[in-house]
């Protein structure tokens, strides 16, 4: 893992405002260890700086996401689609994937897996990653999942994002988030 | 003419200034040819007739057609035997004689339909910028890649898979890349396109034309260190320090291109498969 | 190599015998025992056959048995109508021939309902049914046919190798192999095979030699997982670690070891045959074969019990054309 300086605190504006834009999980944050780390170095080096200043600019701080090409598995940070309470209310910490509920530990489209969340745990369904799967599949920017309950019902009642056709394959099981999502590609 | 000057001076009997005088009879020399320019440069304004030219350039090309292959027809280098790169492009061909693959590059947009059991209707379509084209034969493959609803997509297809329904090239335009894979760590406007576009026109024998676009970044860390020079990109507008860019060049390597071995000189190979394609195409 | 040895041998030679030197003079050389000796003891065992042919000679060698490994060729292209072997239907039990081809190399292939998959593109080259060795002589239990394939020049092949293609009426092949098969299924020597001797959605094995990797550790060889890169190893990161116990006191046979991996015989077993092209004389077979491209496999109908029964409808015993 890699803190590059944040776009503000060299004053590129133009370039920050972007980042505000998507949902605070699309974006990788440091874990609690590395912003103190950062922080405590930040005030050693420049005493005057007010501690509110130093908080915004380790919140805009990036770090390069490791491990884009393997699919989703342990220690994973996910990014959460639906419109669920739970999933879209800023914490500072994102969303990471805890246990995949199948064989191999590699997650993958229509996999569900356990997400630690907000100090939660609850269970997710896989609906496109970074990894690219079969031809004529997509392939998506982020690794993106649905909260669900334990008996398979979506948390969210809407889906925003485009979610696989592949899942229809499977209908039987995700009949109820296939019904909430409004794009399918 | 420096010379020759100083044997007229000699005739002429001033052999002892001759050699002291040497430069003199030259710029004379230069001072006539000089004026033969000027007198030549006053006669231009007067004939001042560029238009004819261009319009016998246009003729020309119309006649010339341009032949496009592509790239999937080029065999790879090695060992393996011709024969089997023939009973490819056959199935290839017959491919191409059910289905109109038309000619596009990285860069161009595309919109592909597909049969899908899935989707309703049985068939999803995908409208996007051609970032990579990949494989060689039967094998060959298209990345596309769009942003919908702020989440960028990107589908892989198979040239050759009987699943396409139909290929349609919404803008036929090259980009200064061969590959766009950049556009991942780009700022997503550039790689956003409208769903319903509405096909670009372009004429069959036109140049196909160049999009000078330079991308901006998101920025760094990038899924790749496009600064380097492995990559030789002409289509980002770096914004990064002086010391940076620096840096990446300590990565290039200028031996390459005087490396002999490789070179794969397909020009021949592609006439005669271009030949035979278009023949067999025709029938 | 080789071309190489003859370069110094003929160099060793002129300055031993001041001058060019014959095959006599070499031997002569021999018993000189200068300090050249250890180079021209080679002489002996490399020749090459044209060595002491002119270049017509040569020429006109090679045009005729072209001409005559064509016109063999061309008589053995009807077999049912040259005096055929008496020919039986399949029962139950019955073992084909198989065939020996070229592997080309792997193509996708898209089936009716959009799946995708791998095939490998075998091409059979001039193949030919060579002798036929009845059970009492091979082991008393089945017959065998031996099969030739891809042809081969005759020049660098021994007089003792080529007898037994001179026999079938055939030109040298590269590659022969043996096929048990059952009584019923004899073919006459000299016969030519065919791609069309499969079918599609039958199912065959394939044998060949895989790609030789050279001497390799365990890791690589035999898949064992090493040891970590860091945490005090010292020089121990991809070594086997223990290899037996003090109670043994004795490192057991068959221990996986590092050693030669590959350049060996290996069969594939149960691969669907796709398509066949009877043009060119290609199968289609469904993922991927043992050996590097443009070597020789062999292909036979599979063994495996589970298939038996979508081999019944195969040409029996082959295909003629």
């Amino acid at each position: 893992m890699r803190a590059g300086r944040s776009s503000r605190a060299r004053g590129e504006p133009a370039a920050c405002e972007y980042y505000k834009a998507p949902s605070c999980a699309d974006w990788a944050i440091a874990p609690t260890g590395l912003v103190i780390r950062i922080s405590m170095a930040f005030l050693s080096r420049r005493l005057g700086l007010l501690l509110t200043q130093v908080n915004r600019a380790v919140e805009q701080r990036h770090f390069s996401i490791t491990g884009a090409c393997s699919a989703i598995q342990k220690l994973t940070r996910v990014r959460v689609v639906d419109n669920s309470a739970l999933g879209n209310t800023p914490y500072h910490r994102p969303p990471k994937c805890i246990h995949v509920y199948n064989k191999t530990g590699v997650g993958k489209v229509g996999d569900k897996i356990l997400l630690a969340i907000k100090g939660e745990k609850k269970k997710a369904l896989i609906v496109g990653h970074r990894m690219p799967g079969p031809c004529m599949t997509p392939r998506f920017d982020s690794n993106n999942v649905v909260l669900i309950e334990d008996n398979g019902n979506p948390t969210g009642t809407r889906i925003k994002t485009p979610i696989p056709l592949i899942l229809r394959k499977r209908e039987g099981e995700f009949s109820k988030v296939l019904a909430i999502a409004q794009h399918l590609v | 003419m420096a010379a020759c000057g100083r044997r007229l001076l000699e005739r002429a009997g001033l052999r002892a200034l001759a050699t002291a005088s040497a430069g003199r009879p030259a710029a004379r020399c230069r001072c006539f040819s000089s004026s033969g320019l000027l007198r030549a440069n006053n006669g231009e304004p007067a004939k001042f007739q560029p238009p004819p030219k261009p319009v016998i350039v246009d003729k020309h090309k119309e006649i010339v057609e341009r032949r496009f292959l592509s790239p999937e027809f080029i065999p790879p280098r090695g060992r393996t035997d011709p024969l089997k790169f023939y009973i490819e492009r056959t199935d290839m061909i017959r491919r191409r004689k059910v289905l109109d693959i038309p000619e596009f590059y990285v860069g161009s947009i595309l919109s592909v339909t597909t049969a899908d059991p899935y989707a309703s209707e049985k068939t999803s379509c995908f409208v996007g910028i051609c970032i990579q084209r990949g494989g060689k034969g039967l094998g060959a493959t298209f990345v596309l890649r769009n942003i919908i609803e702020g989440q960028g997509v990107e589908f892989c297809y198979e040239l050759y898979n009987p699943r396409i329904r139909e290929i349609k090239v919404l803008k036929l335009e090259k980009r200064l890349d061969d590959n766009l894979m950049y556009l991942r760590d780009a700022l997503p406007e550039y790689s956003t396109f409208d769903v319903n576009m509405k096909p670009v026109p372009h004429l069959a024998n036109d140049e196909i034309p160049v999009n000078k676009l330079k991308v901006r970044m998101k920025p760094r860390p990038w899924t790749k260190r496009w600064e380097r020079p492995k990559f030789n990109i002409q289509g980002i507008h770096f914004e990064l320090s002086e010391e940076m860019m620096k840096e990446a060049q300590k990565w290039s390597a200028p031996w390459i291109k005087f490396d002999m071995l490789r070179e794969y000189d397909t020009s021949k190979l592609e006439k005669e498969i271009w030949k035979e394609v278009n023949e067999e195409l025709k029938q | 190599m080789l071309g190489w040895g003859r370069l110094l041998c003929r160099a060793g030679l002129r300055l031993l015998a001041g001058g060019p030197g014959g095959p006599v003079e070499a031997a002569a050389a021999i018993g000189n025992r200068g300090p050249w000796c250890f180079i021209v003891r080679h002489i002996n065992s490399a020749t090459w056959w044209d060595e002491h042919l002119s270049e017509e000679n040569t020429q006109f060698l090679k045009q005729l048995t072209a001409e005559e490994y064509r016109a063999q060729t061309a008589s053995k292209l009807c077999p049912l109508k040259d005096e055929p072997w008496p020919l039986h239907s399949w029962e139950p039990g019955s073992r084909r021939v198989g065939l020996v081809a070229v592997k080309l190399g792997m193509v996708p292939l898209w089936t009716k309902n959009g799946e995708r998959h791998a095939v490998t593109l075998l091409q059979v080259k001039d193949c030919h049914v060579l002798k036929y060795t009845p059970k009492e002589e091979y082991n008393g239990k089945t017959a065998t046919l031996i099969v030739g394939g891809k042809n081969s020049s005759p020049f660098y092949k021994p007089e003792s190798a080529l007898e037994v293609f001179r026999e079938a009426g055939v030109p040298p092949k590269q590659k022969t192999t043996i096929f048990k098969v059952s009584d019923n299924a004899i073919i006459k020597p000299g016969t030519p095979l065919y791609a069309a001797h499969f079918r599609p959605g039958q199912f065959v094995d394939v044998t060949a030699k895989t790609i030789g990797k050279g001497f390799q550790g365990v890791m690589k060889r035999w898949g064992f997982k090493g040891q970590p890169a860091s945490h005090g190893q010292t020089k121990t990161h991809r070594r086997p670690g223990a290899i037996s116990n003090t109670n043994a006191g004795k490192v057991f046979r068959g221990t996986k070891m590092p050693g030669k991996m590959g350049n060996v015989y290996r069969t594939a077993f149960g691969l669907k045959v796709w398509r066949i092209n009877t043009k060119h004389n290609i199968i289609y077979v469904n993922g991927s074969v043992p050996g590097h491209k443009n070597c020789l496999v062999k292909v036979r109908d599979t063994n495996l019990p589970t298939y038996r029964d979508c081999n019944k409808n195969a040409p029996f015993p082959t295909f003629f054309c």
